[in-house]
């Protein structure tokens, strides 16, 4: 006699559990790759040495001096921990909206957080000249949130306007709608101040670069509440992947579970555009490449959306600041370089599937 | 199979980098020369101007500002400089340093590898001054210049802050002197024309232009002279005027600031569509300007001004 | 075991109105069929049960009135299978049954060990346990008609209904597929309510037929009354003969207009 649940959940449980403990290794080791590699500092490999040093209880001489673990610490670290928050962020949030949505091609930027960002921090760089320079708080992570946020709620009332139903297909429109207005209106506001274009245009490329503690500080509580919603959330994603009808057939509010992640996942994206700027790829990137390992159950792919998403963006950032020493290469330029590629592969996958 | 398209990855991605290298821009350096004593006084430290102190005197500085590149050097403190951006094209001695530091995308480790005591830039691409703070790294802020009185100003707190500012107000009482010259003798050319003459400053080859609100509108503006973008776009100092506007305005003088950019010449502008009538054109008052002289709020503004009021004394000389 | 009753059940779509005042009353583990010609107001009668569309008078289980706000209330009593259900290439099947008992986990929980126990009582009770880890995507029609079915089953819900079954499958799989609900019908005392095109099919399985025109029910009773050759030429406007078989079966023979 087959006892009740022998065959089918453990098993998949235990190699879940598996890839994730490889995944969170991973995770660490590119932390580590990640504050060894760098164009000035120590050597690559006192580094570590000096990590184990700092650790309560070990005492290890590395020979490296206050100043260049100064770079390590003040520098490099508060980068590469900012890589983990924005690329776990920008991960699950892409997944999130890929199961909201039923669409694979959706990223988080969809319903116009990436344009109200955009916006926001256009506005900032055009006043800055004259106002902003005394302010208490930096005013360009704060307009870029904002942003984010309005154009999204934008969006949510267009889509309530025009259409009773509230479905996914009116949202996306909708988006659309909002990120074409918000775009024209950044163009015009940059055609009459040129002379920031090029900031903007920085901004809008995405970097890691001037990343602070003070940044971390900053994003961390919103990246937190937002995975930690996300994940909670993820049977219901799956739930969802029937469609809209049956799964309220079979009891689901969509519209509240609708309603929820996309606020928790704009919340977080919106946080880590408004320190990043817009690192484009990296949430259609990663959750496709995580189904391609775990499948395409949302209980596993958020939590390995979180990992993965960390992974890459760690690891991208490192040919982001070595590649053009002494200069800087945006982020969103090495993850657009991996992104063609892999949409190319992508579709060979599919062609030989189907 | 993950691993291999992940070496498939790395492998496309450096092909692509090395493209990129190869494409970057190459600078080319100007011909003249400031030339400028270097006298190394006695000053006390710790000095405090621009905004920050510093408590001796700085060997190792990077700057990321062309223009304060130049400051430094024409204040005699180029021996105290190691490190330059990309942009730094002036004096050759910057360019003989061999550093190509971004003031755009600035990597702040590959600037803290040159152990600077001060950092010097025009402006803030964000978190550069409080990251380069977190590792007690001093950062002078000179952000683009508005008139000459603050050009001078952040000459001279370059000066007290190197330990040259005999040398910096030296530098800036010359430069008054010589600009007002320059004005005063043509002040004769431009009243002898009678009515003001109107000028279009070209900052690059899709006409976009300035207005008498920035730096360099007001230094046309102290010859008396009109700049036929003024008033066409309220509130915005860099528009972007239409081949329509340009040719009906009527400019008796063009004045190219792409020269470098855009490889504009008084040939190109002669053949441009509808140009050929332009009262510039016909009596070829139209004058190459350095891209970079035009741009920068340095010790060479003064050239500037000598290119202006040799080209007014042209004009006078045609009538 | 249940009973389920509709009182003046009004349906209108975009103020054309699809269903005027449906009333009927079904005892426990009876099978009502709902037959007549599209856009009668079937599948509409159907979905507004399963809390698909905004209606106007009352759906009871139990003479107990389905509250509109309760989404989850009603999915434990009532379980819809769509005509045309939405298959997720890349989910296994016991996933796919899995969702069935989205009504008993509490919303950011997981699945129980009871909910992992009824789900394998499913699967072995609809032969499906060899297909557990099977892909919904590989799956042939009969197979994944037999996957909704244990999804419904899953919800353990006393009420059953099912839009157009056999639309989709061959005339052995639709034998089989019915022949499975009546089975289980019998099992778990489902109260069971289909809309169905064929009525040959429908006669031969439900204890009861209504015939369903513009939104109202014009005939009502066992398949003898019901399908009679003048009460189809009128409402479906089909030309056909019916046969009455020795064992009671009632058969429904269009006829072409030059028979002899």
């Amino acid at each position: 006699m087959l006892r009740a649940t022998d065959n089918f959940a453990p098993r998949a449980g235990t190699r879940v559990a598996y890839l994730s403990l490889v995944s969170f290794a991973l995770l660490t080791i590119a932390v580590l790759v990640g504050t060894m590699i760098g164009p000035a500092g120590p050597q690559w490999w006192r580094v570590p040495i000096e990590l184990a040093n700092r650790l309560p209880l070990i005492t290890v001489d590395s020979g490296v001096s206050p100043e260049e673990w100064n770079i390590v610490w003040q520098i490099r670290m508060p980068r590469v921990v900012l890589a983990v928050l924005v690329g776990a962020m920008l991960s699950v949030a892409g997944a999130s909206y890929q199961g909201v949505f039923r669409n694979p091609l959706v990223d988080p930027y969809l319903l116009g957080v990436a344009a109200g960002a955009g916006l926001g921090a256009t506005l900032v760089f055009t006043l800055r000249r004259s106002a902003t320079e005394n302010w208490l708080i930096d005013p360009l992570p704060l307009a870029a949130f904002v942003g984010g946020l309005v154009a999204v709620f934008a969006t949510y009332m267009i889509g309530n306007t025009f259409s009773k139903a509230r479905s996914s297909a009116t949202l996306v429109l909708a988006g659309i709608a909002v990120t074409s207005l918000t775009t024209a209106v950044q163009t015009f506001v940059l055609q009459r101040n040129n002379d920031v274009v090029r900031q903007v245009y920085s901004w809008i490329l995405g970097r890691l670069s001037s990343a602070t503690w003070g940044d971390v500080r900053l994003i961390l509580p919103y990246v937190v509440f937002s995975c930690g919603v996300l994940l909670m959330h993820r049977r219901l994603l799956d739930v969802l992947r029937v469609g809209d009808d049956e799964a309220t057939a079979l009891g689901m509010n969509i519209r509240r579970v609708r309603l929820t992640v996309v606020l928790a996942a704009t919340l977080g994206t919106a946080a880590a555009v408004a320190v990043s700027g817009l690192i484009g790829f990296v949430g259609i990137i990663v959750p496709h490449t995580v189904r391609l390992i775990v499948g395409s159950s949302y209980r596993r792919v958020l939590p390995m959306s979180i990992l993965c998403g960390a992974i890459f963006l760690v690891l991208a950032d490192i040919p982001s600041r070595i590649l053009a020493d002494p200069a800087e290469t945006p982020i969103g330029v090495v993850t657009a370089f991996f992104g063609a590629p892999f949409f190319l592969l992508l579709l060979r996958v599919r062609k030989n599937q189907a | 199979m993950k691993l291999l398209s992940r070496a498939g990855f790395a492998g496309l991605f450096i092909c692509a980098a090395a493209l990129f290298a190869a494409c970057s821009e190459s600078n080319t350096a100007t011909e003249t020369t400031v030339v400028v004593e270097t006298t190394v006084s006695e000053v006390a430290y710790p000095v405090t101007a621009g905004g920050i102190t510093l408590d001796a005197q700085p060997m190792r500085i990077v700057s990321l500002s062309p223009t304060h590149t130049e400051m430094l050097y024409a204040i005699g403190a180029g021996d105290q400089v190691v490190a330059v951006d990309e942009y730094s094209n002036f004096p050759a001695e910057a360019v003989a340093l061999g550093t190509k530091l971004s003031g755009y995308e600035p990597n702040v480790e590959s600037i803290a590898g040159y152990e600077p005591d001060l950092v010097v830039i025009s402006y803030d691409p964000g978190n550069l001054v409080e990251q380069l703070n977190a590792l007690d790294i001093p950062v002078y802020i000179g952000n683009g210049a508005s008139s000459l009185e603050q050009a001078y100003e952040q000459i001279e707190q370059l000066g007290a802050l190197t330990g040259h500012l005999d040398v910096a107000v030296q530098l800036t009482s010359q430069m008054q002197t010589d600009i007002d010259a320059a004005v005063a003798a043509s002040s004769a050319s431009a009243t002898a024309m009678g009515e003001p003459i109107t000028y279009f400053y070209e900052l690059d080859n899709t006409y976009y232009t300035v207005t008498s609100n920035t730096f360099v509108g007001q230094i046309f503006k102290l010859f008396g002279l009109e700049n036929i973008a003024d008033g066409v776009e309220e509130g915005n100092d860099y528009p972007q005027l239409s081949s329509e506007v340009i040719v009906s305005k009527n400019p008796k003088m063009i004045f190219l600031a792409d020269t470098k950019c855009c490889a504009q010449t008084p040939e190109t502008v002669s053949v441009r569509d509808g140009w050929q009538k332009m009262d510039a054109v016909v009596n070829k008052n139209i004058v190459q300007l350095d891209d970079d002289i035009a741009s920068r709020w340095g010790p060479r503004v003064v050239e500037l001004v000598k290119s202006i009021s040799d080209a007014l004394a042209l004009v006078a000389a045609g009538n | 075991m249940s009973t389920l009753g509709f009182c003046d059940l009004s349906i209108a779509y975009d103020g054309v109105i699809a269903v005027n005042g449906f009333n009927d009353i079904l005892h426990s583990g009876e099978w009502l069929c709902l037959i007549g010609p599209n856009g009668a107001g079937k599948s509409s009668v159907l979905r507004a049960a399963a809390g698909l569309v905004k209606y106007s008078g009352s759906v009871a289980i139990d003479q107990k009135e389905i509250p509109a706000t309760s989404a989850k209330w009603r999915a434990q009593h009532i379980a819809f299978v769509p005509q045309s259900p939405l298959m997720p290439e890349n989910m296994s099947v016991y996933e796919y049954v899995l969702l069935g008992r989205n009504p008993y986990i509490k919303h950011f929980a997981s699945e129980s060990i009871h909910d992992k126990q009824v789900i394998e009582k499913v699967l072995m009770r609809l032969d499906l346990t060899q297909f557990a880890k099977r892909m919904v995507g590989t799956l042939s029609g009969g197979e994944r008609q037999r996957i909704v079915i244990a999804r419904a089953l899953a919800q353990e819900a006393p009420v059953l209904l099912l839009d157009e079954p056999t639309a989709a499958l061959d005339i052995g799989h639709q034998q089989q597929a019915l022949e499975l609900v009546d089975d289980l019908r019998r099992e778990h005392g489902l109260t069971v309510v289909s809309a169905m095109h064929d009525l040959t099919l429908a006669g031969l399985y439900a204890d009861r037929l209504v015939l369903m025109h513009q939104g109202s029910c014009v005939a009502s009773g066992d398949a003898q009354t019901v399908l009679r050759s003048e009460t189809l030429a009128e409402f479906y406007g089909v030309s056909a003969r019916v046969h009455h078989e020795a064992d009671g079966t009632v058969v429904v023979i269009p006829q072409r207009a030059n028979s002899n």
